[in-house]
Order: C-alpha cells, then structure tokens, then sequence
C-alpha cells in the first residue's frame, strides 16, 4: 500500500474513507503503476496467474473447512448437554438407591433392637417413642400443609413468552420462617417435600435451588406438619403467616395451607454421631 | 472463469479431503472466512473496475487472514477476544458491504 507523499499517516477521516470507499487503495495503485511502466512480462504474468489460482483454492478450501467444522460443532454442544444431564440423572439415582438402602438398613436395626431387648413391649415402645421425635422414624397422624410456590414467571412484552430472568422465588428464609411457625403453633414432625426435618437438618440456600438437608427442593414446596388439630388455626396466627401472606400479595408467590386428617412423614436419614457421646450412656 | 473454477475446486476438496482443523486453530476459522471474503470481493470488484492485480490480491487475502486471527489471538489473551471479533467482523463487514453494492453497480448498473 503505497502512499502518497506528504500524505498522513492516517487520515483524520480514516472511519469515513472506510465507508466511503472500500476498495484497497493497492488496487488503484498498482493499477497505476502497471499504466506507468507498461506490461509485466510474459513470465512474471503466468506466475500471478499461478499465485491467484493458488490463493482462490485456498479460499474455497477455507469456506468448506469452515462450513464442515461448523456443522461437525453442533451435535458435539447437544452431546455435551445430554452427558451432563445423563450424569444428573445417574447421581440422582444413586443416592435414590443409597436412600432406599438406609431404609432397609433402618429396619434391620429396627428388628435387631427388638430381639437385643427380648421382646420387652415397654422398653421397645419408648425406643419407637424417642425415635418417632428425634425424626428418626417414619410418623403418621393429623396435620397441616402448607404449601409455598414461585410466583408465574412475568410475560416479556417483546417476546409474548415467559421470562425465565426475573422470577420471585421463595427462598430459604421463607421456607424457615414456615417451618418455625409450625414448630411453634405446637407441630410435632414436619417435612419438606418429603425430607423429614430433624434436630442437624438445615434449610439453606444454595445457587438457585433450596437445600433441605442437603438434597435440593424445588417449587412448588409442601411443608408438612404433624400436630394439634388447631395447627393450621394457630399457624395462621403467627407472624410467618403474616408476612408470608403478604409476600404472596404484593409479589404474588404461591402460599395456601390445608388441614389434613392423615399424613404420613417419612424417617430422615440418620445422623451419625462422630464426635457426641450420649451422657450417662452403658457404654 | 478460471478464478471461479479454482474457487470450486477449493470448495470440494475441501469436503471430500475432510481436513481436520487443529483444536488450537479453530477460534480463529470463522474470522479467517470473513477475512477471505473481504480479499475475494475486493478482488472481484477490482476485477469489474478493471484495476485487479494478481499480486495485491494475493497480498491482501494472506495479510487479511493472518491480522485477523492475530487480533483475535491478543483479544484472547487479553480477555476481550469477543470485542474485538466483533471489531474486527465490523470493519470487514463494512467493506464487504461497499464492495458488494460497487459489484452490484457494475452487474446491474444500479
């Protein structure tokens, strides 16, 4: 790209020029050049040839490469996703059949503390009494639900879609405040969504999802209370109540309770003591 | 005419070869097509306007390509590689543009 003398370095108007004229100046120049000095010769001439030809193979060559590469991309991104979600899936099943294989470890134990206790009806039904409180136990009996969900998502007015950016989403705090309120109004086992709460059990957050002892729960969340029969009267008084209510008012987050006359909650996994010894113990 | 067949030529060996591009190499493939594309219309359109040269021709499509992958490599290493792709794909773009409409002038004289 030769410039004229004198010429700037870059011109001030360098964006316009760009605009103005696209064509590399080289072109104009050896155009130029060639009026001056006349024809190449012959030689110089079937090398260019060469050289162009060359060069527009490697062009085309580029633009396949490109196009293959491009196509080849695609299934390998879908690939990646469907590996990750199989590894979600394998995961959850995993720890669904670990779940189930404490479940059958419970009732071994159940079973052999029937028969280490020779059968002494009394002493067995407070072991069954003071597992059932600690949450150690599956329980049954009357109760409340209390049901929380996020509110719909909102429509994007440019898309007539819903938008997945901005959703009210109940949180950790909320799902606490429920739970203390049922403890308070006289609950005696509660569970969220199914994950019996004990007395290490943590609600807490985590990313986007709700930890309940470390599984995730997801909306719509259904906490369940086993307890007096006025439990969803007194609930309804507590403060949780009130400002869950008014949560679900102004930003419009799903919140409902029911009286049940039967509910069955599941035993927590139990917790294995490390570090705490029981006081007084045989041992 | 020959230009033309050559550029074919490129196309299909291109898919029956099926070159594998090194991993290394493939950010820079899509910047590098447009970089070609400016070199093959400014090309064709000095070829209408009756200035081509081989030999700038040339010039302009290697120099394209390699300043192209080359902004795009400090970008990365700078942590704006996305910038100044899209810098880059501007101002190619632009000139692409111009030199389409003066090719479309000359075709349609409109």
């Amino acid at each position: 790209m030769t410039r004229a003398r004198g010429e700037p370095w870059l011109a001030p108007d360098f964006l316009l020029e760009l605009f103005r004229n696209p064509l590399d100046p080289g072109y104009a120049d050896a155009a130029a050049a060639r009026a001056e000095r006349g024809p190449k010769p012959r030689w110089r001439r079937t090398g260019a040839l060469v050289l162009r030809t060359l060069t527009l193979v490697l062009v085309g060559l580029l633009l396949a490469v490109a196009y293959r590469e491009a196509v080849a991309a695609e299934p390998e991104r879908s690939r990646a996703h469907a590996g990750l979600v199989d590894e979600v899936k394998t995961g959850q099943q995993r720890t669904d059949d670990l779940q189930q294989r404490t479940e059958d470890l419970r009732n071994q134990v159940t079973a052999a503390q029937q028969a280490a206790l020779g059968g002494s009806a009394e002493e067995l039904a407070r072991v069954r009494e003071q597992q059932a409180a600690a949450g150690l136990a599956a329980v049954s009996g009357p109760g409340t639900v209390v049901r929380l969900s996020d509110a719909p998502a909102p429509i994007d007015p440019a898309t007539g879609r819903p938008s997945t950016a901005e959703v009210n989403r109940v949180l950790d705090v909320d799902l606490q405040a429920v739970v203390n309120g049922l403890w308070a109004s006289g609950a005696e086992a509660i569970a969220v969504n199914g994950q019996r709460l004990t007395s290490t059990t943590t609600i807490r957050v985590a990313g986007n999802a709700i930890l309940v002892d470390f599984r995730p729960v997801t909306s719509p969340y259904e906490v369940s209370a086993i307890g007096p029969d006025d439990l969803e009267r007194t609930f309804r008084r507590t403060a949780a109540s009130a400002s869950l209510a008014d949560l679900a008012n102004r930003y419009g987050l799903g919140y409902s309770t029911r009286t049940e006359t039967s509910l069955t909650l599941p035993a927590a996994p139990g917790p294995s003591l490390r570090y705490a010894h029981p006081v007084g113990g045989t041992k | 005419m020959i230009a033309f067949l050559a550029l074919v030529a490129g196309v299909v060996a291109g898919l029956l070869l099926e070159p594998t591009v090194p991993l290394a190499l493939q950010p820079y493939l899509p910047i590098a097509v447009v970089a070609a594309l400016d070199a093959v219309f400014g090309g064709v359109r000095a070829k209408l306007d009756g200035v081509f040269d081989d030999k700038q021709f040339v010039v302009s499509f290697v120099s394209n390509v390699l300043v192209a992958a080359f902004i795009v490599y400090l970008g990365d290493q700078l942590g704006v590689g996305g910038q100044l792709s899209t810098g880059v794909v501007v101002v190619l773009g632009v000139r692409i543009f111009g030199n389409v409409a003066a090719i479309r002038r000359h075709i349609f004289r409109a």
